[in-house]
């Protein structure tokens, strides 16, 4: 039984995989106008026919399109993307250029946020109608309002330009020639306001959630039970209530990572954060066709893969759910 | 058992850190230069980007025979001197004699030679050699380049564009669009190529000490990649770098020279002639009439920028005919020609056989200066024209649909633009016809119903004699005026504030550098010793080593160490 569960799972996760990977390759074919035309769209050379012929041939595009989705096939099973039109680069290459700048981004923001949403929402909960619960909820609700955009420019213009405490762009100072502990705090330097902005904008949603839940787990007869035996207000309050609270935070977890990826895109720009969303921006308004169909490869598996994980890991979050894997 | 915990602690913060190699530090005269995009491709000729940035960044690398400054006459660059012979069609090319590759190969008139017949064979984006029959080297610095007929842009088009390429390197190579050896960046020009990190959108060059002209007065050229040029160089994070129009007085407050960018770049409206009424010169001009550039200016460019010329030809430009035909602002005029064509007013809107006069306007992103920005101009125009009685129905789109449209025809309004319009007159025929051999350009009118038109073109391009070339782009504006295959809405203002205190003089080219890039980033500004004083530039204590675009591999390691060390404390605790 338990291992019938195990092979539909994998099958289900196999054919979104494939179905994702379908789409990828049609939806930016489907995009109506010559992708080798809207390459040279702008700019201050005459394509000749040569020219054209050249680059048809080069990316491709001459063949028939079942022809071009096998190449494609073939080569993302050699984990080889496509090449790039606008970088003459390997997509591969480029997204593990930018892809470790993003981890690095999102992974420290993901834990801040969650570490922080889930203090303060279990405090929160906790003081359920007090002045600090209050206070909390308002201001969250409030800072969930402002888009991270404007929270980039904000920090942006007060800590970079007013107080010039941290660089404006980039991720690390270039040619500055910094190895060992300079580089990563110039590194870290670099990283403090994109990463300020996204956990800031992430903070509302984990603390809510959590509060939620939290507010919920309270009234349940084990938390009586445990203020029965005595135990220390803390120790219900973190190993008791929030332990059980916390379940729906990880549950989201698969999902959120989409919205991250999308919300890092923003943020990635206006600071310019060599990463994943800065890649994809560049790509969409370079109309780079099979950089585009690479980025969203390697988002949609970035995404599969986090919900796997936490299908894996969710047995051991919440043992009662012995089905979840 | 703690003891333990706390070595283990430790040591993963310190291992962290340990990989620590010493800085050396060393003094460089460095510039850097700012933008928002980063990335326009390596710096060789067949991988920069096909945009005015790309080139840019290749041009220092990579001499052509002639070159563009600040006056409008072209300037010797490899080429000390050279000539035309009419009679044999063959211009003839005396190269210096101490140009050296950057590999330390002497520049011969071989590798020019050999230049043509690889750009012939591997067509150049930048360069159109239909017009070159071949090249051959007389001796070690003297090239006869024979044209396959008379071709007036020669000198501009293609011994100011073509960069050189050294022959001991290229020859081997098969596809240059895949190229991206180290060989693929030795050229012959002032600066050498040191890095490109597409990742961070980084370019670094170093001064080449042996280039033919003397050595740059910066010993290190750096682009660096920005979210907001004004606040890089603010942060004294870069020297020089594009700024808003409303923060010039502002940069120039502040110690900054500011310099406005000459109006080599014009918005027009593409307009459909293979549709009635848009077919009829008349309906075009009652357009032109019915357009108010300067409400354009005022609104669309906040008054930075000027009304266009109605002849293609920047106003500003040598080739600029100051005669040429105007449409100043005239709705009633406008609403005339409109009538005299057989339409009637009826309640503020044309009609014609009970059909009112309806046209569609196209607006997308558009692209300047490699820089995109949302269209409003597609507002303005549509109440202008409303004004005059024309129904206009607005229909914004993305760029790449916008451009097949107007490519299909499948249009009767399109709003676009594209510069080139100081440099070679060359760019009437370019944008009025499509040029044989080339793929439809959506911001090229394609008109061919004016004899009188094509055959001024013809001469604009193959009229070797300068005084009868000059008149026959004259001429060829006022015909373009008349017949209007697209109308020329406004030029806006481009401004660049740079640090004076860097040493570096820059300037807008005449006509644009190389075919007409209005940007003021011409290499020869690097050449030029300044009244700052001997070094130039301002001394910067730089700490140099190579390689130093790290993927962030410590610090992440660093992040992580710290979030183990506190989980193995924590696990600890528990019983």
């Amino acid at each position: 039984m338990k291992w019938n569960r195990k092979v539909k799972m994998v099958t289900v996760y196999l054919f979104t995989i494939l179905f994702l990977v379908f789409l990828n390759f049609l939806l930016p074919r489907l995009l109506p106008g010559d992708a080798i035309l809207a390459m040279y769209s702008g700019s201050e050379i005459l394509v000749t026919d040569e020219l054209y012929n050249e680059l048809i041939k080069l990316h491709g595009l001459d063949r028939p399109l079942h022809e071009q989705f096998i190449t494609y096939l073939t080569q993302l099973a050699h984990g080889d993307l496509g090449y790039s039109y606008m970088y003459h680069a390997s997509t591969t290459d480029l997204i593990l250029d930018a892809l470790p700048w993003t981890i690095l981004l999102i992974c420290t923001s993901f834990i801040l946020s969650a570490v922080v949403g889930i203090i303060l929402g279990v405090e929160s909960a906790w003081r359920r109608g007090g002045k600090i619960d209050r206070w909390l909820l308002t201001s969250m609700l409030l800072i969930d309002g402002i888009p991270s955009l404007v929270i980039g420019i904000l920090f942006l213009t007060v800590f970079s330009l007013y107080f010039e405490w941290f660089p404006t762009a980039g991720a690390i100072t270039p040619y500055s020639n910094a190895q060992g502990i300079a580089h990563i705090s110039d590194v870290l330097m670099h990283l403090v306001l994109p990463l300020a902005t996204l956990t800031l904008s992430q903070i509302p949603g984990d603390y809510l959630l959590i509060r939620n839940s939290m507010v919920l787990t309270i009234r349940e007869p084990f938390i009586l039970t445990a203020r029965a035996k005595g135990l220390k207000d803390r120790k219900i309050r973190y190993c008791h209530a929030a332990r059980n609270a916390i379940l729906p935070f990880f549950t989201r977890i698969g999902v959120r990572i989409a919205f991250v990826i999308t919300g890092v895109l923003f943020i990635e720009t206006i600071f310019a954060y060599p990463g994943l969303g800065l890649l994809t921006y560049k790509a969409i308004s370079n109309q780079d066709l099979p950089l585009i169909q690479a980025i969203l490869t390697v988002s949609v598996l970035i995404v599969l893969l986090t919900n796997i994980l936490v299908d894996i890991f969710y047995k051991k979050i919440d043992p009662r759910i012995e089905y979840a894997f | 058992m703690t003891n333990l915990k706390n070595t283990l602690i430790i040591s993963l913060i310190i291992f962290s850190f340990i990989l620590t190699p010493v800085i050396c530090a060393a003094a460089e005269n460095e510039l850097r230069i700012a933008d928002n995009t980063g990335d326009w491709g390596h710096p060789s000729p067949y991988l920069a980007y096909g945009r005015g940035p790309g080139y840019l960044r290749m041009h220092f690398i990579f001499d052509t025979l002639v070159w563009k400054d600040e006056t409008s006459d072209l300037i010797p660059l490899l080429a000390e001197d050279w000539e035309y012979i009419p009679e044999e069609e063959v211009y003839i090319f005396n190269l210096v004699n101490n140009a050296k590759w950057h590999d330390g190969e002497p520049v011969t008139a071989n590798d020019v030679a050999f230049t043509i017949a690889y750009m012939k064979e591997h067509p150049y984006g930048w360069v159109m050699l239909d017009s070159v029959d071949r090249a051959e080297a007389v001796d070690e610095h003297t090239v006869k380049i024979y044209m396959s007929g008379p071709y007036a842009p020669f000198m501009e088009d293609i011994g100011g564009t073509m960069p050189i390429l050294p022959e001991h390197i290229w020859k081997d190579v098969v596809n240059p669009m895949d190229y991206v050896e180290t060989g693929a960046f030795i050229g012959c020009g002032p600066f050498k190529y040191v890095d490109f990190s597409k990742e961070h959108g980084t370019y670094k060059y170093e001064a080449f000490d042996e280039y033919y002209l003397g050595k740059p007065n910066v010993d290190q050229l750096i682009y660096v990649k920005t979210g907001d040029t004004q606040m890089a160089l603010q942060l004294g994070e870069a020297d020089l770098a594009s700024i808003k129009p409303e923060m010039a007085e502002t940069f120039t407050e502040e110690g900054f020279v500011v310099i406005a960018g000459p109006h080599y770049w014009n918005k027009k409206l593409m307009i459909n002639h293979n549709k009635e009424p848009l077919d009829s010169v008349v309906f075009r001009q009652a357009l032109a009439y019915a357009i108010d550039q300067d409400e354009f200016v005022d609104k669309s460019l906040r008054g930075h920028g000027k009304p266009a010329s109605h002849g293609l030809i920047s106003s500003e430009s040598q080739w600029a005919n100051p005669d040429v035909l105007d449409y100043p602002y005239n709705p009633d005029k406008a609403k005339e020609m409109i009538t005299s064509l057989g339409y009637e007013l009826e309640d503020g809107v044309f009609t014609k056989n009970g059909k009112a006069l309806k046209l569609e306007v196209l607006v997308s992103m558009i692209g300047t200066g490699g820089q995109s920005m949302p269209d409003r101009d597609g507002e303005i125009l549509k109440n202008q024209l409303e004004k005059v009685g024309i129904q206009i129905e607005l229909i914004s789109l993305e760029t790449k649909i916008v451009d097949q449209k107007v490519i299909n025809w499948d249009f009767d309004l399109a709003i676009s633009g594209h510069g080139g319009i100081g440099g070679d007159p060359k760019i009437l025929y370019e944008k009025v016809i499509q040029v044989p051999g080339t793929k439809a350009s959506p911001n090229t009118a394609r008109y061919n119903k004016s004899e009188e038109l094509n055959s001024l073109l013809d001469d604009l391009v193959h009229e070797m004699d300068p005084v009868k070339r000059q008149e026959a782009v004259f001429k060829a504006q006022n015909v373009y005026a008349r017949e209007l295959p697209a109308i020329s809405l406004y030029y806006p203002t481009w401004y660049y504030a740079y640090n004076p205190d860097a040493g570096v003089e820059w300037f807008y080219t005449i006509g644009g550098v190389s075919k007409g890039i209005p940007i003021p980033q011409n290499k020869i500004a690097l050449m030029r010793s300044n009244a700052q004083g001997e070094g130039g530039i301002e001394q910067t204590a730089m700490q140099t080593t190579d390689n130093a675009q790290d993927t962030p591999m410590m610090p992440f390691l660093g992040v992580f160490a710290i979030l183990a060390a506190f989980f193995i404390k924590r696990s600890g605790r528990k019983p």
